[in-house]
């Protein structure tokens, strides 16, 4: 019993980071139509940046985060300008390119760090939350955890109480009808992935103190996405939400019972599974063609 | 926590642009003649940690010798040159870089880290009759006569940590094993822990195997406390400060055994100094006074450390000092052969008794796990966190647990679905 | 063009110089020529499954597919290599035919990630099973035929033994593509609501690619494994399959022989820049950043672009989309 709680929490918490990243991979791809494979890897940058300046250079960790935020979003927005937006006709063609950034991103950071041992990040916040003698949550999980929350909340009212946030959707839905509506999508798209591309930046940025950083942990990240995204559905943001949390509970159950590799497997055969019997995911909606 | 990036970036690009050939001695005697010594190792990549760091040790060595003038063989004094090469742990690099070194370069030896780029190059190994060494005796197989295992005898060496532990802390009675699923390492890391545990009378009453994918350790943590254990035991180093790290937060109060530890300051830095005093492991730091011992069968280990940190203040692994040390091993039998011949050097390495071995008290080993006997066991440190700092405790016979436990490690590894004879 | 006597006298000074090539090579650079030959069969057969206008992410892992039938044909039953290549095309085509129905329940971006998740499932069961796949050590003691006294381990006899097969390979790829089969599959990329309306159907034919293609790049990993003799689950990560894509691309994919350009120059590029070790893939991913952007239609077309230059035709140039 003790076992169970425990891991819906731990559970929990990893969904926290799996919606963050799973949500800018959903945006992206739902207004601009590009799969960007390079979305781990912006994570990765953003774990970078914490261990760079912060680790290394002592600089706080809250200004640390929001550089990675600002830093990778950044990134992101030129990739938009010089790579999405001239292949914009091509979906196939994005893809590539994103392939291509993603070993440019992994070769900047091994610049940076070296090669060796993962890079650690000692965490800011010291020390455990003890509930009931036996559940324990470490500070910095919990941080992680409402920070994740907090900015999940702060996307959904954008998306759904702003008119920005409206023309965002409406591009997600129909880039032709929002264009002719007067909507431009040079500037929608570029929003979309700079809020996507900065919420990857702040995933990485707050599981760095809790996770190996190396220039390869970009691969399990898209993995990760890439399940929770055709799970939730492809076009629907709170389907990657709910998504995120479902799998990320079975992500640690099977992992508790069964074993890690085992639970990757499982969840790769359970997207395959969605796609075949509900290809529009849980929450998903038909997304034009 | 200085991480000396820079360090790192500068030996990666030195490293680089020297495209493996790192030649060293420039104050070489006009009269001697050089022997060069191969390292078919991972630089870069994940594996780099058992590499890079050990290139570094044998420069020190090789640099020690040539500037003492060299060192006699048979007739000839010779100086040392290490050339590397950086298969990144993939096993068509490895390949290649095998015929490189061996071919081309017509290296005297070829040392290499082990597992799957060994096995690649065996054949090689046996049909251009080049010594080969390697940190795996699990490499070894019943054909592989020229593939040797002088210095580190992964995992055996566990079995000495668990006899030490059960004789300092003897209520310590269960044990649960984590470790990563590979069987070059993890799994035959696991097999002996499980086998030195049985001989020591503890339980283990959970073996958590996992993947190379897993980013978060808390749910594996979690599973195993649930067992209740009094002793936790890391059988490989991939992931010890990940789990080290939650084993911290989640309110572990029993003992902490780990066949490596490295990089034990970063671990301190993101647990606390307390949480890691008294973890019991396998790999001295090179300025432990222990080192003195006289069975010890390394020069100066003092000086050596002392060089080793002035140049590379943050890349000492495990493996620094361990292939310097097969580097001497080499030089003895040379220098019993007269001659820098591969099959010279191995058979008068084979044919000592009493085999130099870093620790002391060595001998041949493996024809009853592997098929031949060709890796050294003798005695190995057991080393504890002390206030902080890495201290040998003591030194325990592995060949001495082998005599009489063999079987219980045979059945383990045959468990585990291990390759033995 | 020249006439069929000059495709001829082309194609044998092509052949007389692949046949001398390993003679004018240093060693380890004979591996290098063993392993782009081989290379050169994975990107044709990729190119076959590529014609129905579907990219899959799993070619990859069917090489490792066919890579692991070899080795446990040749360690457990003791075949030879005539008989585990064969078996290696039949086991990688086999499972590609039964991934045939879920994946090709979709297209475009879902036939994308579904095939990347079915192949990274495949490879994650490699390296949980350690009985018998090895895990992620892999697997060792495959050896290359003996034959009279030509050992195959040498690398000159086992280029030759890689050529024959690989030529072989190409050219029932080859036939296959030339012939109605090849016409359909072009077909059903170029329009298939069309194809479908005349009877064609676009399922069968897209799942017949697929097949055909896993069976040749199966029979690839055959061949690598006997030589290297080592097989590991990492050796068929994405980061090969990327690899894939990048010939494929950067050499151009509307023609036969345009990922057979790409991953011959790319492979000499490779080489040339050895020296930059760990910017290499730096490197790659700005190759292929500019061949989508400046040559979106590979290398091939650098020929016919040049000669458009000179003739001053206009441009009626229509790029392939795969929307």
């Amino acid at each position: 019993m003790e076992l169970v709680i425990q891991s819906i929490i731990n559970g929990l918490i990893q969904g926290g980071f799996f919606a963050l990243f799973a949500v800018g991979l959903v945006l992206i791809f739902g207004v601009m139509g590009v799969v960007n494979f390079a979305h781990g890897e912006l994570v990765m940058i953003g774990a970078y940046t914490i261990w760079l300046v912060h680790a290394q250079y002592g600089f706080p960790y809250l200004p640390t985060l929001l550089l990675a935020i600002v830093l990778v979003m950044g990134i992101g927005l030129l990739m938009e300008r010089f790579l999405f937006r001239p292949t914009r006709s091509d979906p196939l063609a994005g893809l590539i390119c994103s392939i291509g950034v993603l070993f440019i991103l992994q070769v900047v950071a091994t610049l940076i760090g070296g090669d060796g041992p993962s890079k650690q990040v000692p965490p800011p916040l010291d020390g455990t939350l003890v509930v009931l003698e036996f559940i324990r949550i470490p500070y910095q999980r919990l941080f992680g955890l409402g920070v994740s929350a907090l900015a999940l909340l702060t996307l959904w009212y954008f998306l759904t109480r702003t008119r920005l946030g409206w023309a965002l959707r409406a591009v997600a839905l129909d880039r032709e009808a929002a264009a002719l509506q007067g909507i431009n999508i040079n500037v929608i798209s570029f929003i979309a992935i700079g809020v996507g591309a900065g919420l990857a930046g702040l995933a990485g940025g707050l599981m760095a103190p809790l996770t190996n950083i190396n220039p390869h942990m970009g691969h399990n990240v898209i993995i990760t996405a890439f399940i929770v995204t055709i799970v939730g559905g492809v076009g629907s943001l709170s389907g990657a939400v709910y998504a995120a949390i479902i799998y990320a509970l079975f992500h640690t159950f099977v992992t508790v019972y069964l074993g890690g590799t085992v639970a990757t497997i499982c969840g790769l055969i359970l997207m395959v599974l969605v796609l075949i019997v509900r290809p529009t995911g849980i929450m998903g909606v038909r997304v034009s063609e | 926590m200085g991480f000396t990036r820079r360090d790192i970036l500068r030996a990666s690009v030195a490293g680089a642009f020297a495209t493996g050939a790192t030649a060293l001695p420039t104050q070489l005697l006009a009269a001697n003649k050089t022997v060069k010594i191969g390292m078919n190792i991972p630089m870069t990549g994940d594996y780099a940690p058992w590499g890079l760091p050990g290139l570094y040790g044998c420069e020190i060595v090789a640099n020690n010798i040539n500037t003492a003038g060299g060192v006699k063989i048979g007739g000839d004094t010779y100086n040392i040159e290490m050339v590397a090469y950086d298969h990144g742990y993939d096993t068509e690099k490895a390949v290649q870089g095998y015929k490189k070194l061996v071919l081309q370069d017509e290296v005297k030896m070829v040392m290499m880290l082990g597992g799957s780029t060994v096995a690649s190059v065996l054949p090689w190994a046996q049909r251009r009759k080049m010594l080969t060494t390697t940190l795996l005796p699990s490499d070894i197989t019943p054909e592989s006569e020229y593939l040797v295992a002088t210095c580190e005898s992964h995992p055996l060496y566990n079995v000495t940590g668990v006899e030490y532990l059960k004789a300092k802390y003897p209520d310590a009675k269960t044990a649960a094993i984590v470790t990563n699923n590979d069987a070059e390492y993890g799994l035959q890391s696991a097999a002996t822990y499980k086998a030195a545990f049985e001989v020591a009378g503890i339980d283990v009453v959970d073996v958590n195997l996992h993947g190379f994918d897993i980013t978060d350790f808390a749910p594996i943590v979690s599973s195993v406390l649930a067992k209740n254990p009094d002793i936790f035991c890391m059988a490989t180093s991939f992931y010890v400060t990940p789990l080290m790290e939650q084993l911290y937060h989640q309110g572990f109060k029993g003992k902490i055994i780990s066949c490596t530890l490295d990089y034990y300051d970063e671990i301190i830095a993101k647990t606390s100094r307390e949480f890691v005093d008294g973890t019991i492991f396998q790999f001295p730091d090179f300025d432990d006074p222990a080192l003195n011992d006289p069975g010890v069968n390394f020069p100066n280990p003092g000086d050596f450390d002392a060089k080793y940190r002035a140049a590379h203040p943050n890349d000492w692994s495990a493996v620094s000092w361990e292939y310097p040390a097969i580097l001497l091993n080499w030089l003895e039998g040379a220098k019993a052969a007269a001659s820098v011949d591969p099959t010279a050097v191995l058979k008068a390495l084979r044919s000592a008794k009493n085999p130099e071995f870093v620790f002391g008290g060595g001998q041949w080993w493996g024809s009853q796990l592997w098929g031949l006997d060709n890796a050294v066991v003798g005695r190995w440190p057991v080393v504890v966190v002390e206030n902080g700092k890495a201290r040998i405790q003591e030194y325990r016979s592995v060949s001495g647990w082998l005599e009489k436990n063999k079987d219980v490690l045979i059945k383990h590894m045959k468990e585990l679905g291990l390759r033995t004879v | 063009m020249t006439g069929k006597t000059g495709k001829i006298i082309s194609g044998l000074v092509l052949l007389a110089a692949l046949l001398l090539l390993p003679h004018l090579l240093q060693y380890h650079h004979q591996d290098l020529l063993i392993f782009l030959t081989i290379n050169v069969l994975v990107v044709a057969s990729y190119r076959i499954v590529t014609l129905t206008g579907e990219w899959s992410l799993i070619h990859a892992v069917m090489m490792g597919v066919g890579g692991y039938t070899a080795t446990l044909a040749f360690k457990q039953f003791e075949l030879g290599m005539w008989f585990t290549l064969p078996l290696a095309g039949i086991v990688a085509a086999a499972i590609a035919a039964l991934l045939c129905f879920p994946l090709f329940r979709m297209t475009q971006f879902y036939f994308l990630i579904g095939s990347f998740a079915a192949g990274e499932a495949i490879r994650l069961c490699w390296i949980q099973f350690v009985n018998p796949f090895g895990g992620t050590g892999g697997l060792s003691g495959v050896e290359p035929p003996l034959i009279g006294n030509i050992d195959f381990l040498e690398p000159v006899p086992y280029y030759y033994l890689t050529l024959v097969v690989v030529g072989m390979c190409l050219f029932i790829l080859h036939r296959i593509e030339k012939s109605r089969i090849g016409l359909i599959l072009h077909s059903v990329h170029w329009n298939s609501p069309l194809a479908e309306s005349v009877g064609v159907d676009t399922w069968r034919y897209r799942a017949l690619a697929f097949i055909i293609g896993s069976f040749f790049v199966g029979v690839a990993g055959g061949l690598k494994v006997h030589y290297l003799g080592t097989i590991t689950p990492n050796q068929f990560g994405v980061g090969f399959m990327v690899f894939i894509l990048i010939w494929v691309i950067v050499g151009g994919y509307n023609r036969f022989y345009g990922p057979v350009i790409g991953v011959v120059v790319l492979t000499l590029f490779d080489e040339s820049i050895r020296s930059l070790e760990e910017l290499r893939p730096a490197i790659y991913g700005a190759v292929l950043i500019a061949s989508i952007l400046f040559l979106p239609q590979g290398l091939e077309s650098i020929p016919t672009r040049i000669r458009r230059l000179f003739s001053r035709k206009p441009e009626n140039d229509s790029s392939p989309s795969n929307k």
